[in-house]
């Protein structure tokens, strides 16, 4: 039986998959910025922000209204719950997006630092996590989201091997400071997207299975 | 455990309303059995205090145990029983009499005959059911002046005022208005410190705000019985999933 109820809750999800479409625009656009030294697109991804902020206040409505008038229980619960844990995280994917984006535009001024393979390799790393993890929500796939959590620690171990590496660089190439300390804030900025991700992932498994995988804790 | 139920059917004539029904009741505990109507809620209800033994054709199989004594046993007092475990009704169902002798009435039945005693027992009763205030400056008018939500309140305190152990309440509220409903749900939580409750509700919301534990009821059986924080957020059985979620039928 297709309740008034689940028609609207089912339109929170597709405006859900909508922001993590744009949320994933943003991150593929502002990784391609920083490592093709295109400040025209990293000012795109700077300008797109505000839909993804928009989609989040749309959401956050939709939840307190659901909760309100109709209070969901067990499953749907769960769901709207869910719902909103990810478009937070999908906005925070948004913010550093733009933070990537703004250390791109700064970059793409100034000589390039001989860095881009590692930068590559962790963006490809956070972005796929990040793809993942958007699949996980829309299939309901909580293995998948599993899989993710575990492949945290690779994107932490990059992301720490490459401030390693600037670090270096910094002591032996003192006018190049200022670039690789944007690098470094960049090179967070990717870890970040994958402990996001992971968040997304911890989501999923509360929606399909209501058991709390975060922090370690419950697993 | 205070009370419970072992393989329990249930039989109206060649109906049978109840099947295998196993269920236990925690002391000081709020039950309460929720399910779609006709699913057998009162009917299981009325068993835990025998007052299915007043339908004719009625007939139980299985055990109900309170405390170690099977309350079908024909040894047993059924008025006894029924100080015991107390029952609240869906419509407020007072005496015509003053809120006073109402209170009273299962005392004197009791044989109870001090005058200090049973004024004693009416205030105190009239405290526990949150009345008192409302009514003590009219303990001698007619209890049929009071609103539906003072009415209930007042069979609550009549009975506790023979100092039952279980009190049975089917749908209590359901004839209430939202705030009569509140005082009400407030009530249980505060008497769930010294009564064991079951309670029937065909709302949701109000089994998983007044309940400890909860039982979904489906034609006659018992499909899954948890704590109330567990059924309403992860049920383990779809058809409870189904129920609760308004996916049913
Ligand atoms: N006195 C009765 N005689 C015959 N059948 C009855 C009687 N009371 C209830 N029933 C039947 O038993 C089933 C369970 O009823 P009941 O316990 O009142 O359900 P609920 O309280 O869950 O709505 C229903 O099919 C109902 O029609
Ligand atoms: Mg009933």
């Amino acid at each position: 039986m297709e309740t008034h109820f689940h028609a609207q809750l089912e339109k929170m999800r597709v405006k859900v998959l909508e922001m993590s479409a744009y949320a994933q625009k943003a991150i593929e656009d502002a990784c391609r910025a920083l490592l093709t030294r295109d400040s025209d697109l990293a000012q795109k991804v700077i300008d797109g922000d505000i839909i993804i902020n928009k989609l989040e206040c749309e959401i956050d409505d939709m939840t307190l209204r659901l909760l309100a008038l109709d209070q969901p229980m067990a499953v749907d619960l769960r769901a709207i719950v869910g719902m909103m844990r990810v478009s937070v995280n999908l906005e925070r994917v948004g913010d550093e997006a733009v933070n990537i984006a703004e250390k791109a535009m700064f970059l793409a001024t100034r000589p390039p630092l001989p860095f881009s393979e590692q930068l590559q390799e962790l963006s490809d790393i956070a972005l796929d996590m990040f793809r993942a993890a958007i699949t996980a929500f829309r299939e309901g796939d909580p293995d998948l989201s599993r899989e993710i959590c575990s492949w945290d620690s690779q994107c932490n171990a990059q992301d720490v091997k490459v401030i390693k590496d600037l670090v270096n660089y910094m002591g032996k190439e003192a006018p190049a400071v200022e670039r690789a300390v944007s690098t470094i804030l960049t090179s967070r900025s990717l870890e970040r997207i994958g402990d996001l991700s992971t968040n997304i992932g911890e989501a999923v498994v509360f929606i399909v299975e209501g058991v709390s995988i975060k922090h370690r804790l419950c697993r | 455990m205070k009370m419970y139920s072992k393989s329990l059917n249930f039989y109206y004539g060649d109906f049978q309303a109840l099947h295998d029904v196993n269920l236990e009741f925690q002391k000081n505990q709020v039950t309460a059995l929720i399910g779609p109507s006709g699913c057998g809620k009162s009917t299981f209800l009325r068993c835990l205090n025998r007052m299915n033994d007043l339908i004719p054709i009625s007939r139980v199989e299985g055990d109900i145990m309170l405390e170690g004594m099977n309350i079908y046993d024909a040894k047993v007092d059924v008025v006894e029983l029924r100080r015991r475990v107390g029952m609240v009704f869906q419509k407020p169902n007072p005496f015509p009499k003053t809120i006073f002798e109402n209170v009273a009435y299962g005392l004197r039945v009791n044989g109870v005959k001090d005058k200090t005693y049973l004024e004693d027992k009416v205030e105190e009763s009239l405290k526990h059911a949150a009345l008192w205030e409302e009514v003590k400056d009219r303990l001698h008018s007619s209890a049929l002046g009071l609103s539906g939500g003072q009415q209930q309140r007042l069979c609550i305190a009549r009975a506790l005022a023979v100092e039952p152990e279980i009190l049975l309440m089917d749908e209590p509220a359901s004839a209430l208005d939202p705030i009569a409903t509140q005082k009400i749900e407030e009530l249980i939580h505060i008497l769930k410190r010294k009564y064991t409750i079951i309670i029937v509700t065909h709302s949701m919301q109000q089994a998983a705000r007044v309940s400890d534990v909860t039982a979904f009821f489906y034609m006659g059986r018992l499909i899954e019985v948890g704590d109330t924080e567990k059924m309403f957020t992860r049920p383990s059985n779809k058809q409870t999933e189904d129920y609760i979620t308004g996916r049913f039928g």
